[in-house]
């Protein structure tokens, strides 16, 4: 396509609402090396007192370890899942594979708080409520239907080609999976499991209904935080996650591709 | 061969084995049956259970709850405050969002990639961490009012009502709108806008008879997705309204976690759900029109 | 184990070939691809499948490959019957059109990947790979990657990784179609001295005529899913058995005209039918087999008046298109020096033997 000049009322215009959409993100860098207890701007002072408070609150860093462990899990089990869903749905092709493919992916369409009301509900039931168990359930049903939209659209565009002809070259249908159809899929992978892990690390209205005294996950700590104070260690908490979603961005992008994976 | 050949031949489909198939399957089919079926399910008959005055349950049946939203003031109030203030966001949002979704349609390379950084960077950002932002920069005492003193300006009231909320939700909403907006550009042949161009339409006319009407069906599907958003979402009400904008959502929450009547909270979740299939009629009713 | 011996192997019963196919069908629902294909083939030859885009014949490489379950039909290698067997157990060869190496493993390691599957012991794999390597004439590129080579080097190690399991046929599906043209006449001959030193059996896959009568011993010529005709080139050329067969190999003339009492009016000639044959026929003569002036050697031919309509000097051939009793002609002359050629207007008189008329009932 042939490039067009691009208007100067569009660029100051967009300029303008890119600011805007960054602005809160952008803030946050500032105010976490603030030298005030409160919120102020712009700071007295500079320090980096708030990110040494970060380790020094033993709910914070609980609560890191309890979404660190979390996301791992989340994101592992994601894989082992969704690859053999997506497996299905794109090479076996059962009658209904459509279908299915919409069922699997649902759970994105129902707004989180209900989604989060729906199991705060059954959870308590099973006692579940308040559980790694909990969380853990309530987060693959969220960062599953990712994992089958990336690793599905990865694999159909993968070239049957190259696993006939592993299969020609003697390879039963198992060795093709492993030695061919998976090594193949690396970049698919690896961006399913950026965002598997970053949506399970970033989730906070399911873990808000999942959530009991005894655990509670790192966005529902600040989300509490915030309610009741605004200091800046949230800021520099904030900083800290901004930097993870960037890398997993950069992930995305040298893997699966920004387009490919989130315009459709 | 490729060009004409029929697919069949191209790409035959393998002989199916169900039992692999049915193996493959099963987690996610149970996670999916465990983790969203059957919880959504229950929500629907939870709405239809009695309730005592304490919040707990009897065990038997009623409709106390859809009742109580159908006739009591605060509900419908409630309802219909939150159906306005989304779609007052909706707009805002499209407004917002179709210049940046027009200047990444047309950029190409490096800077389009940039782009696509800065919009799907805060798409990924915890909702928290955005709201936790707009505090800072709404706040009495926050950026923007302070920057306002300093220029010798009256400050304003800007958090912990209706306006922080629509600022706050505005902007957490606009990647989706302008990926949203991004997908249904791809309709807008840039050949057909410098048609327009040739033929003598200036470039105010061009935007509203060419690239506007083109480009509607991504509007109406951003539109959607953003007032489905809106609705359902309550963290950033909950920070940023500072328990002085009641919502739907912000009141399923408190009703499940804080009155503990999950009763109501299931039939306003249901509520919300309604809300959604009228949008959603909405939409495909505005698709068809449009194409 | 899953090695057939290319040599050695039991000699086939009388009147079936080294790879016999026998009513091979492949429907999908109601589209009939592959039409009832009977098929043999002797070892050691290299055969084309020819025909024109959705003919059945890729569908049949990859039913004989095992890549496409058959809905009906044997295939039988060697006097082995391979109808019910794996695709990964049939030791059979395929080079892809799309060449479709391993993108993450080295040339080398796309190579060995069937002697690794065969567990080949290493020292044996490391010398068959070397050997296969440097018969394609890549020695030095054994430790690049497939995205590092041009696609003819890329055809190249798609042939060598086929060939290194020592297969019982190679299969080769439009291998040159993603080549230029002047690579694909070099890949043309490379992968001709190739079969014919090793003596393998190769099926060839094209929709290209002159690829498949320049390189191959044997042409089948398939149209909607049928068999039209297996023959050499030169049969397929001089004999042809069906009017399909006679316009798709070369060029030719096609008259409709009715028979009658043995014979056939065209263009007021009576051209003689075989026998039996009443009804709408086809009559076909190539144009470069018509002459302006009779046979020295007073063969028997026919021959008519008409009139030059057009005249086109195309270099090495001058075509006319003469008009002789409401027929139009296309002939075709082979240029000379100081030839001028015929000018729009000029009379002339068309001959051609009797030999190269050829008459086919009409299509049902």
């Amino acid at each position: 396509m042939e490039d067009r000049p691009i208007s100067l009322t569009l660029r100051i215009v967009a300029g303008i609402m890119l600011l805007f959409l960054l602005a809160p993100v952008l803030i946050v860098v500032p105010i976490s090396f603030s030298a005030d207890t409160y919120m102020a701007f712009p700071p007295s002072g500079w320090s980096v007192k708030w990110y040494v408070a970060i380790f020094q609150d033993p709910k914070m860093i609980n609560a890191f370890w309890v979404s660190l462990a979390l996301a791992v899990l989340t994101t592992v089990l994601s894989l082992a899942i969704g690859l053999p869903a997506a497996y299905v749905l794109v090479r076996l092709r059962p009658r209904g594979s459509e279908a299915m493919a919409s069922f699997f992916t649902a759970p994105l369409l129902l707004p989180s708080i209900v989604l989060g009301l729906a199991l705060l509900v059954v959870f308590a039931t099973f006692g579940l409520l308040g559980t790694f168990q909990g969380f853990l359930a309530a987060h693959l049903v969220i960062t599953l239907p990712y994992a089958v939209r990336v690793l599905s659209t990865a694999l159909s565009t993968l070239p049957r080609a190259v696993e006939e002809a592993a299969t020609t070259l003697g390879a039963p249908p198992l060795s093709v999976f492993f030695r061919v159809t998976l090594p193949m899929m690396r970049n698919a992978i690896v961006a399913t499991s950026a965002l598997a892990f970053l949506v399970s690390f970033d989730e906070v209205v399911l873990s808000l209904f999942m959530s009991g005294p005894r655990i509670s996950t790192l966005p529902v700590e600040m989300y509490h935080h915030v309610e009741n104070e605004a200091d800046p260690m949230v800021a520099a908490i904030s900083v800290l996650l901004i930097v993870l979603t960037f890398a997993v961005v950069v992930v995305v992008d040298r893997t699966a591709g920004l387009s490919r994976t989130f315009v459709k | 061969m490729t060009a004409i050949a029929p697919t069949l031949e191209a790409a035959p489909a393998r002989r199916v084995k169900i039992p692999l198939a049915v193996i493959l399957l099963i987690p996610i089919t149970l996670i999916n049956l465990i983790g969203f079926v059957a919880p959504v399910i229950n929500l629907l008959s939870f709405s239809f259970r009695e309730v005592q005055a304490t919040g707990a349950m009897t065990g038997g049946s009623s409709i106390a709850s859809w009742v109580a939203i159908v006739t009591d003031p605060f509900y419908i109030e409630l309802l219909v405050n939150s159906i306005l203030t989304s779609l007052l966001i909706v707009v805002l949002t499209l407004v917002c969002s179709f210049p940046i979704a027009l200047l990444l349609h047309r950029t190409t390379g490096f800077a389009r990639t940039v782009l696509l950084f800065v919009v799907i960077t805060p798409l990924l950002t915890s909702a928290v961490v955005r709201t936790y932002g707009w505090i800072a920069l709404l706040l009495d005492g926050g950026v923007i009012n302070s920057l306002l003193s300093l220029a010798g300006l009256p400050t304003l009231k800007l958090i912990f009502n209706s306006t922080g909320v629509v600022i706050g939700l505005t902007e957490i909403l606009m990647p989706y709108m302008i990926l949203s907006l991004l997908a249904g550009f791809r309709r807008l042949d840039p050949r057909v806008e410098e048609a327009a161009l040739t033929l003598g339409a200036n470039p105010f006319q061009t935007f509203w008879r060419i690239i506007v009407p083109l480009t509607l069906p991504g509007v109406a599907l951003g539109s959607l997705l953003c007032f489905v958003l809106a609705v359902s979402s309550f963290i950033t009400p909950k920070l940023l309204g500072g328990g002085r904008v009641f919502l739907l959502a912000t009141e399923i929450y408190d009703q499940a976690m804080v009155t503990l009547n999950w009763p109501l909270a299931s039939t306003l979740a249901i509520m919300i759900l309604i809300v959604f299939g009228g949008a959603l009629f909405l939409y495909l009713r505005a698709l068809r029109a449009i194409a | 184990m899953l090695h057939v011996p290319v040599t050695g192997s039991s000699e086939s019963a009388a009147g079936e070939g080294f790879l016999s196919v026998r009513g091979l069908n492949k429907r999908y629902g109601d589209f009939i691809a592959v039409d009832n294909l009977d098929l043999d083939l002797p070892k050691g030859e290299l055969v084309a499948f020819l025909g024109p885009s959705g003919c059945g014949k890729t569908t049949s490489l990859r039913m004989i490959a095992g890549l496409v379950p058959a809905t009906s039909g044997r295939i039988v290698v060697g006097g082995r019957d391979l109808t019910t067997v794996e695709p990964y157990r049939r030791d059979m060869g395929l080079v892809f059109q799309s060449y479709a190496l391993f993108p993450h493993m080295s040339i080398a390691e796309n190579v060995a990947f069937g002697l690794k599957m065969r567990k080949v012991g290493r020292a044996e794999t490391e010398q068959r790979v070397r050997e296969a390597i440097s018969m394609v004439r890549l020695t030095g590129k054994e430790s690049h990657r497939p995205a590092q080579l041009s696609g003819g080097q890329q055809q190249r190690v798609a042939l060598a990784r086929a060939l290194v399991i020592r297969p019982s046929i190679l299969l080769l599906d439009e291998p040159l179609s993603n080549l230029d043209a002047k690579l694909r006449d070099e890949m043309r001959n490379e992968i001709r001295d190739i079969q014919q030193r090793l003596g393998i059996t190769a099926i060839f896959v094209t929709h290209d005529q002159a690829e498949a009568l320049t390189m191959c011993d044997k042409v089948a010529v398939m149209n909607a899913g049928r068999l039209e005709q297996l023959g050499t080139p030169v049969e397929l050329y001089e004999k042809p058995q069906s009017p399909f067969v006679a316009s798709f190999i070369g060029r030719t003339n096609r008259f409709a005209a009715v028979a009658k009492n043995g014979a056939a009016e065209l263009a007021g000639l009576s051209i003689p039918t075989p026998a039996g044959m009443t009804g709408k026929v086809e009559v076909m003569i190539r144009p470069h087999r018509i002459t302006l002036s009779a046979p020295a050697d007073g063969a028997p031919c026919h021959a008519v008046e008409g009139v030059v309509t057009r005249s086109i000097f195309a270099g090495d051939i001058l075509q006319y298109e003469v008009v002789a009793h409401g027929a139009t002609f296309l002939v075709e002359q082979g240029t000379a020096a100081h030839e001028r050629p015929l000018e729009q207007g000029s009379p002339v008189r068309l001959h051609w033997l009797m030999s190269d008329t050829y008459v086919f009932g009409a299509a049902a």
